[in-house]
């Protein structure tokens, strides 16, 4: 006999169509007008993603986001990577990251908007910063834990320090970094909602909010749902990125063949 | 020629003071010995194979293979440790490829020598598997190939089957004979196996407890090739394990 919970992509479909149904059931009954039954918010979502302008915001925002997380790889992986073999390296710049990290993105966002107004550059800045915490502090984890043996072999082979850093260290860390870049990725859609939030011009966040000042309620949620899918659908393409990447470390494909 | 000459090693402990590992030694291997290294855990065995691999300063003393002074890692000395230390990210073949084409050699060439190492070390078929993939034996002939692959003339094993289990040990012991009859490297081996020791070595250094320091050399001379078989049942080489044993068993001098 067969579960039904061993059928692939069941459970979570069925999770989905439950939360749905209690969102009509409990909008149906309430009758609150911030809150429209499930049908009606589902409807918008076709709308909003025909409407040409609102697909140019759409766009605008993820590629904002895209190029705040490039900045971010390629500041954060050289610098997690050199503070996680370098004492004086986590010396320079721990105390720094440590005062950043636990404020919002968010609320830097007025003062970067004074210095470079409310435009690209505010919010790419904010992503990036979203995105970059996370990810030093994964790839330094990740050089941290790289065998010492591992280095010695390479540096036997003549590697210098460097090479073995690009050539070592850096695959040896990539499982650790790509945890770092999956927290960064969602990191990346929440500050760049949030930014759109606050230096409202252009992008997701504005089509959000504008719908909200105007009452369109129908409209705000099927935005929300809009997110949702946009991040499911880069979750899912991320993890295929990953599973390419770093196969060899997965656990799944461990075989444990013969003996000795 | 590995001349190794008033060698210490002090480590500096966390609260500021430091800590003799490795007392003064002196000794010279030379080209085409087996030497083995033997003592009581923490006596500083491995530190000194680190220090002739120049992975480790020596804090008093100096290495010289062939008259020049080490002073880093090099192709020269091929290191194999407990650990196997493989990159995970190469598969079998792409690791034992790796030290050659760091060395310059043609990729088709390369791939040629590593396929006929990795033949070598019985792993034909598991080419195209990632170290996760293998056991530990199997991990450590990969690791013995990788070695072998850029040709040091200097093996330097840390305990290289410490880390598997006796019936894969005792393979691997007769597996590294019949590599090292072939082409007579200079081995510098660390153990704490008597009988690994006795079996493998055309020398064995006893070293004692920490800090250690030489305690006595023996000559297995024992003919080779050797045959684990006919080992066993020899009364030289038990007599030989009897009295290492015997040596390592003794308490620490005071000092």
């Amino acid at each position: 006999m067969r579960r039904w919970s061993a059928i692939p992509g069941l459970p979570p479909l069925l999770a989905c169509a439950g939360l749905l149904v209690l969102w009509e059931l409990a909008a149906r009954g309430a009758h609150i007008d911030g809150l429209p039954p499930a049908h009606q918010a589902l409807k918008q979502v076709p709308a909003i993603l025909l409407d040409r302008e609102s697909l140019f915001h759409i766009a605008d925002s993820v590629r904002r986001m895209l190029i705040g997380f490039a900045l971010a790889l390629a500041f954060a992986i050289p610098v997690g990577l050199a503070m996680g073999r370098s004492g004086k390296v986590a010396a320079f710049f721990n105390p720094l990251l440590m005062v950043i990290y636990p404020v919002p993105k968010a609320a830097l966002m007025p003062i970067i908007m004074l210095w470079l107004g409310v435009g690209d550059a505010s919010k790419t800045l904010v992503i990036f910063l979203g995105v970059s915490l996370p990810l030093i502090y994964h790839s330094y984890q990740g050089a941290r834990a790289v065998e010492e043996k591992m280095l010695w072999s390479a540096s036997a082979m003549g590697m210098n320090g460097l090479q073995r850093m690009m050539r070592i260290v850096f695959p040896a860390s990539l499982p650790e970094i790509f945890v770092g870049l999956r927290t960064g990725l969602v990191l990346a859609l929440i500050t760049m909602v949030t930014s759109e939030m606050i230096a409202r011009q252009a992008g997701v966040g504005n089509i959000l909010f504008n719908s909200l000042d105007m009452a369109l309620y129908d409209r705000v949620y099927a935005m929300i749902v809009i997110i949702g899918i946009l991040g499911f659908v880069l979750d899912v393409a991320f993890e295929r990125i990953r599973a390419w990447f770093v196969a060899w470390a997965d656990s799944q494909h461990q075989i444990a063949v013969g003996t000795s | 020629m590995i001349a190794i000459e008033r060698i210490s090693k002090t480590f500096e402990t966390r609260r500021g003071a430091s800590h003799l590992a490795l007392g003064e030694i002196s000794l010279d291997v030379a080209d085409g010995e087996f030497v083995s290294i033997l003592g009581p855990s923490g006596c500083g065995k491995s530190t000194l194979l680190y220090i002739v691999g120049g992975f480790v300063p020596p804090s008093t003393g100096v290495v010289a293979l062939d008259g020049k002074p080490v002073t880093g890692p090099g192709p020269d000395r091929g290191p194999v440790f407990q650990e196997f230390a493989l990159f995970p990210w190469k598969t079998v073949l792409g690791n034992v490829m790796y030290g050659l084409l760091e060395r310059g050699t043609p990729k088709v060439e390369a791939e040629a020598k590593a396929r006929a190492l990795i033949g070598l070390v019985h792993l034909e078929g598991y080419e195209g598997f990632y170290p996760k993939e293998l056991s530990g034996g199997m991990k450590q002939r990969v690791a013995i190939a990788r070695t072998l692959a850029y040709g040091p003339s200097i093996l330097l094993m840390d305990e290289p089957f410490g880390a598997l289990d006796a019936h894969t040990r005792t393979g691997m012991q007769n597996e590294l004979l019949e590599i090292w009859e072939r082409d007579r490297k200079t081995v510098l081996f660390v153990t704490h196996s008597v009988e690994e020791a006795v079996f493998l070595s055309d020398r064995v250094v006893v070293l004692t407890r920490s800090p250690g320091r030489i305690k006595e050399t023996i000559r297995i001379d024992l003919p080779r090739p050797r045959r684990r078989k006919e080992l066993l049942v020899d009364n030289r080489y038990q007599r030989l394990v009897v009295e290492i044993e015997a040596l390592m068993d003794t308490p620490a001098q005071r000092r």
